[in-house]
């Protein structure tokens, strides 16, 4: 029989002390995915966690048309990460289909949380549950070209308010400004619309989503409001003719040419356009509604969620906690010019310097976004009843029938 | 025993290969077969719904539209790559430095993923930036930058331009093995009679190299009814889903709608499609003549 030595016991010894001590076990490392669309945001968080902690965190980026498809199938298969960064939007399907750990308690009982953009708690609620809060927002907002503004005769501090004005200033662009226009948006991309066109019409009071069979779609002023203006300026020319076939690809780069007037696009577009054109003059504002105060957003960016069946969820759920403190709204997110996604740190000392940051975090605050099951369906497919609508609406001309037969393809989605 | 054996030798011998094919084409086909039987929801969750898959695919507008739209562009382009692979193989296939160089040069695009070329065909085609336009315009064509994919068939051709330019090589290199596989004896005797050139081609080289054309139709027309990634990523379907092809179609439904079991239903039968054109190609290559 083999006998231990002196050396091998020792160890064996100081081994087992230290596994008997409370709080002296091994250090872990978790996975988070991220699509990739935020994975810079996420990445800055996972540093700073890691600078800070024993326990660390792996981040793997997912490109973002293949999240839901390796979250099902890693679900399904028992092989998930133990942190999940996605686009919020997805939550209530995932919810529903059951691949999310319920937060509630964690959640419910931690003051950060009240202070979480309201977009995030209601998206990561089903049944009475939370099962995520925000992680990485961003929000749509009119992003218009000063120097344009300028040469057009019009005051660039006096961005439109209203969809009328929306639709003059830019009319004013294509008349004065030779090689400009004044309006552009991706005419062949149901997400970017939905994400810049939407909030022009929810905020003027229209209900778009149906949540069931006989639920209200594309209902109220906006819709039909939104859909004549772009129909209008289309047809006059305001929007450029690669519009029509834009599938998102030219989503912002369009705007970096700087022949563009006036675009809805993201917050990321600040950091972006400071970052590819230093010398573009640009502003930032609301996405206007019919009248005056009727501005809105639509509230986009990642969830942070825990997949059922993570190896490590209670320490999950200490980083979900921990990335709403202070500290890492702050130091992850505000310093690297990145949204917060508690509303309450809009305005903080790394925004100072740049207030189109804080009219962009204030957005947030204000605005909303879509709970429906089956969004893909609804919007993001390329032949989804919402971009069918738009393109029926703005390029063929017919904006009644276009709103009629969306509600009735999305309807027929919901109650499927 | 050693009888016995002698018996299965030939079984022996095709035993691994016939194991991977059952393990990697039989029993994933079989499995594709019951999930198309099935409500399967990418989400998770389904039950067996018989033939219910199949029954709502023939009522699917759609999905016909979109292997019409599949069979046009294998119509268009299978002719271009064909003529157009053939004529380089004529010109690049005496072992000579300068055509063995361009010989390489034209097969360099074969390497390069499809992903990758479509995208940079979709940039190289864009109005503002892209210099396929400027080109065009440069020389005189266009009279200002198109917006390629507004119009279907603008779309289709753009498409059919990229592809042309990325698998063009390896139909040219079938050729040329097909070429100078021909035993040159024959050639020389052509000659000696006084054929030219164009009637060596025409009544020598053409004829004997149809198996090969054969087989690389085969090949060709089996890619392109399985088109995707080009469309998906230069045209997304549009304008108005016209480009849409019957695998885009099928993505769609499997990994946008979620629908896993409608999009099985879906393959199967654009598999029985492909194997239908198959089977008359294989045919008919049985039937050509052989040196």
């Amino acid at each position: 029989m083999h006998m231990p030595n002196l050396r091998q016991a020792i160890f064996a010894v100081a081994l087992t002390s230290v596994a008997l001590v409370p709080g002296t076990a091994f250090a872990e490392t978790l996975s988070l995915w991220a699509r990739a669309s935020s994975s810079n945001a996420a990445q800055h968080m996972i540093d700073l966690w890691n600078a800070s902690h024993d326990d660390k965190i792996e981040l793997t980026t997912i490109p973002d048309n293949q999240m839901v498809t390796k979250l099902a199938t890693s679900v399904q298969s028992g092989d998930v990460p133990d942190l999940i960064s996605f686009d919020l939007i997805f939550m209530p399907d995932f919810m529903k289909a059951g691949f999310l750990t319920d937060l509630t308690d964690t959640l419910s009982a931690d003051p950060n949380q009240e202070k979480v953009a309201q977009a995030f708690k209601d998206l990561a609620s089903y049944d009475g549950r939370l099962y995520g809060t925000g992680f990485t927002p961003d929000v749509s907002i009119l992003l218009y070209n000063k120097d344009i503004f300028v040469k057009a005769g019009l005051d660039p501090e006096s961005p439109p308010k209203t969809l009328a004005q929306l639709q003059e200033y830019a009319t004013t662009i294509k008349e004065k400004v030779p090689d400009a226009y004044g309006y552009y948006f991706s005419g062949s991309c149901g997400g970017c619309n939905i994400f810049t066109q939407a909030p022009m019409m929810w905020g003027s009071g229209a209900t778009l989503l149906p949540t069931s069979g006989d639920a209200p779609a594309m209902d109220g002023p906006g819709v039909v409001e939104v859909l004549t203006m772009l129909k209008e300026m289309w047809e006059a020319g305001i929007i450029p003719e690669s519009a029509e076939a834009d599938t998102g690809a030219n989503f912002f780069s369009t705007f970096e040419a700087g022949n563009i007037g006036m675009v809805g696009s993201g917050g990321f577009a600040i950091s972006a356009l400071k970052a590819n054109q230093p010398d573009m003059n640009f502003g930032i504002a609301p996405l206007p509604g019919i009248n005056e105060g009727q501005a809105s957003s639509f509230v986009g960016g990642d969830v942070i969620a825990i997949p059922k069946g993570a190896k490590n969820a209670d320490l999950a759920t200490q980083f979900i906690q921990w990335q709403l403190t202070d500290e890492a709204q702050l130091e992850g997110l505000a310093k690297n010019l990145i949204l917060p996604s508690r509303t309450d740190l809009a305005d903080n000392k790394y925004f100072q310097e740049e207030p189109r940051y804080i009219v962009t975090a204030q957005a947030v605050g204000i605005g909303q976004t879509p709970y429906a099951f089956k969004f893909n369906d609804m919007v993001n497919a390329d032949q989804s009843p919402w971009l069918t609508m738009i393109q029926t609406a703005v390029f063929d001309g017919d904006v009644e029938g276009a709103i009629e037969g969306a509600r009735e393809a999305m309807r027929a989605i919901a109650a499927d | 025993m050693i009888r016995a054996l002698r018996k299965s030798e030939g079984f022996l011998y095709v035993l691994p290969a016939l194991a991977f094919v059952t393990a990697f084409v039989l029993w994933p086909l079989a499995q594709l077969v019951y999930l198309s039987l099935t409500d399967t929801s990418l989400l998770g969750g389904g039950e067996f719904v018989g033939l219910e898959n199949y029954v709502k695919a023939f009522g699917d507008k759609s999905f016909w539209r979109a292997l019409e739209f599949t069979v046009k562009y294998t119509v268009f382009i299978t002719p271009i790559l064909m003529g157009l692979g053939f004529a380089l193989a004529l010109l690049t296939a005496p072992n000579r430095p300068l055509r063995q160089i361009t010989r390489g040069i034209i097969f360099l695009p074969v390497v390069i993923g499809i992903g990758s070329s479509s995208l940079l065909w979709f940039w190289l085609f864009d109005q503002q930036v892209g210099m396929f336009n400027r080109i065009l315009v440069d020389i005189g064509i266009l009279a200002e930058p198109a917006v390629w994919f507004t119009k279907a068939d603008m779309a289709l051709l753009g498409v059919t331009i990229s592809i042309t330019w990325k698998v063009i090589g390896f139909g040219m290199l079938l050729f040329v093995a097909g070429i100078q596989s021909i035993n040159g004896e024959i050639g020389e005797a052509a000659l000696i009679d006084g054929g030219n050139y164009w009637q060596r081609v025409w009544y020598i080289i053409l004829p004997l190299s149809l198996r090969v054309i054969l087989l690389t139709t085969l090949i060709s027309v089996i890619g392109s009814m399985l088109a995707f990634e080009q469309f998906y990523i230069m045209t997304g379907g549009n304008p108005r889903g016209q480009t849409f092809t019957s695998v885009y179609w099928i993505y769609q439904n499997s990994f946008i709608s979620f629908k896993l079991g409608y999009g099985a239903a879906l393959s199967i039968i654009l598999t029985a499609i492909v194997l239908v054109f198959s089977t008359l190609q294989v045919i008919l290559s049985n039937r050509s003549p052989s040196q």
